[in-house]
């Protein structure tokens, strides 16, 4: 074994790759051994071909600092993580449970608002949120299906469990990275994946396409879908050509766009007016139609709401699905799998506590010390506080929020996140992190094989964003292995 | 095949920039052997190849004195040069950025190490120490690029858009070449006639034209030669005439081309008429004067009819 891999202790977290008693886990037995025989140039030498990859490839990701808009090179780890196909397909199946049912919570909001009328939700949690668009109020998109790309955010506790952290169903970003990441793997590591038979993630793409495709208002062999940016300086960006490219589908921006007086959606091409059937945007509901939403919006198209709703065009994600991706929201996704599917939640949420109920308020009041408390609104402009490392002043100043304002915060207990061994200084060291699948909605419901892991750099950190200092890594799901 | 115009717009900039570096290290290049060539006291000096780019005004405000290292600076490695060797491979590079969904992905990654090369190598490649080596991999990583393209790219309007932004801006600084041999370089009184032939034959250098003129016109370079001969050998990649031809041959199938070929019918008319036998200096460069002149008309013309996002 080299010397960097000494001293690892996976302490009170549960390590994806090693036992508590310092051993490879079985899954991982096969690609820990071979790393461990590596020696320590050639592990240096592996990243350093990883790093050379990424600048070559040009993976990268934006962020504005300083008045300049920086294009940085994407963050990577060598060692993958892994992840048993077994462990995998009940995730897999909770994801496609859970994801159906936001989709009919979406329609059912925007059309007969059942769930509310039931007395499942209380009505204003839902309309008097900001994510909520009057706009979108009666329209009944194809298949009920409105968010159709979803990134849901896991997370591992101390006893390996998944639960899940959240639902990004506006415009989740990642996937790109999730596929250059096995293409880097390949690379630099390719002995890993002899003797191991790993998921493919590179068909992601024509997944995608398929599932946009069906959304299509003409019935065409091929429609025209477009992928909708708002440009270049967008931290997305790469991901936005990335995609455009997998799916030979044209990458456009809103002055490429226009709505004619026929109520349809068109593109600016060198040969003329062509209608487009399928956007995939990228862009915030706030800024799609400056005639819908935002007036000053420049990135948008006016009049696309108009197309949208006369159902001469298909908008992916549907405007409006936000209404679901919402902190209040999140806490009664267990009820809606009941209620809509009639089934039990196949994967976990992390027990919420909602501050507006009186039974909550009191013992989220007396166990401020133990949870981590959010704002319920986004623009609350408190911030969260985090229990466990809060002050006995700021837990004094979040008691006084809650007791002042019950409606806007909201409570869950801290959650050990999961290690894995994470090659930092030449040392292998472990790290916190988490984990975005990504979910399909179409014609049918499909889940990424694993998806992209994001990792926290630094010790004992749980912040995993690449724009703060956040790494990735390549996610395996392997059958058993030999 | 569907091509938006913000994207074909990209493309043909892209072609344009990276057309406009290999062309300037070439005469960059050429020059460099030329002054060592030159006695001293009889060399050219180096202010002629800002003149050909017709960038004294930026010059001027960057640096004051027109000696070696200022101006090659200005070329190679000037950020507030927006036509200096580095600035055209980053302005390339981010046209290839914004349009990687429609080139092939090898495209993209030379380009960007390329760009990457640049980044790293432009600033010390000023002296004449590593001019050399930068320059040639410049030009050489550039036709790497195009021959890629070449062979990669599908012959629809992606390849059409490139094609015309290459041509186009090859004749513009083929012309420009030509204007440093005519004159505009050597003043009357500076005129010695030893050192025109070395001038010409780099000219020709420049060019990558030297082997084909040996071989079609004979080995003496001789000033009307040369100019007839890069002027209108439709035989020849880099001159004016065959690039005029492949313009014409790329806009036949686009739509809405009439605007376009009237103004390019303009240019190889006035190509044909041109004598240079009979022609003194100072009509040399008037005629290359105006003959830019509607070149730019052609750039603007092809702007408006297939780049402009204004019209519906």
């Amino acid at each position: 074994m080299n010397k960097s891999w000494k001293s690892y202790d996976t302490g009170a977290f549960f390590d994806e790759l090693i036992t508590p008693a310092g051993r490879p886990r079985v899954v991982a037995r096969r690609a820990v051994n071979l790393l461990q025989s590596l020696a320590e140039e050639d592990m240096v030498a592996r990243r350093e071909a990883a790093e050379l990859a990424i600048r070559e490839m040009g993976i990268s990701f934006t962020i504005y600092s300083e008045g300049k808009n920086i294009d940085r090179a994407w963050p990577f780890d060598i060692i993958p993580r892994v992840i048993t196909s077994r462990d995998w397909s009940k995730v897999s199946r909770g994801l496609v449970q859970r994801t159906r049912a936001l989709n009919c919570f979406i329609d059912d909001i925007y059309n007969k608002q059942k769930i509310l009328s039931d007395g499942i939700m209380p009505a204003d949690i839902v309309l008097e949120s900001g994510n909520y668009k009057p706009q979108c109020a009666g329209i009944s998109p194809r298949y009920g299906a409105w968010a159709h790309i979803c990134g849901s955010d896991l997370v591992r506790d101390k006893d390996g469990k998944f639960y899940v952290l959240e639902d990004n169903l506006r415009v989740p970003s990642g996937v790109s990275y999730m596929l250059e990441n096995r293409e880097i793997t390949k690379r630099v590591l390719p002995e890993l994946f002899e003797n191991y038979s790993i998921q493919p993630v590179d068909d992601y793409p024509s997944k995608l396409y398929s599932t946009l495709a069906s959304l299509s208002p003409r019935e065409r062999r091929r429609p025209c879908i477009v992928v909708l940016t708002p440009g270049i300086y967008n931290s997305a960006y790469f991901e936005h050509a990335f995609l455009a490219q997998g799916m030979g589908a044209e990458l456009v921006e809103g002055s490429d766009l226009f709505v004619d007086e026929d109520d349809c959606l068109y593109m600016r091409t060198v040969d003329g007016p062509e209608r487009v059937d399928v956007v995939y945007r990228r862009i915030d509901d706030d800024f799609l139609d400056p005639e819908a939403f935002r007036e000053d919006s420049a990135l948008g198209v006016p009049g696309i709401m108009r197309a949208w709703k006369e159902g001469n065009v298909a908008i992916a994600n549907a405007p409006g699905s936000g209404v679901a991706d919402d902190k209040v929201v999140y806490a009664f996704v267990p009820d809606m799998i009941r209620y809509y599917l009639k089934e039990e939640p196949a994967l976990a949420s992390v027990k919420t506590y909602l501050c507006m109920h009186e039974e909550d308020r009191d013992y989220v009041l007396a166990n401020l010390d133990k949870l981590v408390v959010k704002p319920a609104n986004e623009s609350g402009g408190y911030g969260l506080m985090v229990g466990p490392h809060a002050t006995k002043a700021q837990r004094a100043k979040f008691a006084k929020l809650i007791e002042a304002n019950p409606r806007n915060y909201i409570a869950q207990p801290t959650l050990s996140l999961s290690t894995a061994p994470t090659y930092i200084d030449n040392t292998v060291a472990p790290r916190h992190l988490d984990l975005r699948p990504f979910i399909l909605s179409g014609k049918d419901t499909w889940v990424t094989p694993g998806g992209l892991t994001r990792v926290a750099l630094v010790k004992g950190s749980l912040v995993v964003n690449s724009s703060q200092g956040g790494g990735s890594k390549d996610t395996w799901i392997v059958e058993r292995s030999r | 095949m569907r091509m938006l115009s913000r994207v074909a717009d990209r493309l043909y900039w892209m072609a344009r920039y990276l057309e406009r570096a290999e062309d300037t290290a070439r005469l960059t290049q050429s020059y460099t052997h030329l002054i060592m060539d030159i006695p001293e006291g009889a060399e050219p000096g180096w202010e002629i190849l800002v003149q050909i780019l017709d960038a004294q005004p930026t010059f001027g405000a960057r640096a004051r004195a027109y000696n070696e290292q200022n101006v090659l600076r200005f070329l190679i490695a000037d950020e507030e040069n927006f036509s200096s060797i580095s600035q055209c491979i980053r302005a390339a590079r981010e046209n290839v950025r914004t349009t990687r969904d429609v080139l092939p992905d090898e495209v993209w990654e030379h380009v960007n190490e390329l760009h990457l090369y640049s980044q790293e190598w432009a600033e010390k490649s000023v002296g004449r120490r590593n001019r050399h080596r930068f320059l040639e991999q410049v030009i050489g990583r550039c036709q790497m690029i195009n021959g890629l393209m070449m062979s990669t790219l599908c012959r629809d309007h992606a390849y059409r858009f490139i094609k015309l932004g290459a041509l186009l801006e090859r004749a513009d600084m083929t012309t420009r070449v030509i204007d440093v041999g005519a004159g505009a370089l050597l003043g009357d009184e500076r005129h010695h006639s030893s050192v025109d032939p070395l001038i010409w034959a780099s000219v020709l250098q420049s060019l990558s034209a030297m082997g084909t003129y040996r071989r079609t016109i004979g080995p003496l370079v001789e000033v009307n030669e040369v100019v007839d001969f890069v002027f209108r050998e439709e035989a020849l990649p880099r001159s004016v005439k065959f690039c005029l031809n492949g313009i014409r041959k790329e806009l036949l199938p686009l739509k809405h081309n009439r605007e376009a070929l009237k103004v390019l019918d303009r240019s190889r008319r006035s190509l044909s008429r041109f004598h240079p036998e009979s022609s003194t200096r100072e009509e040399l460069h008037a005629f290359i004067d105006a003959f830019q002149a509607n070149l730019i008309t052609l750039g603007s013309v092809i702007d408006e009819t297939w780049f402009s996002l204004d019209k519906t």
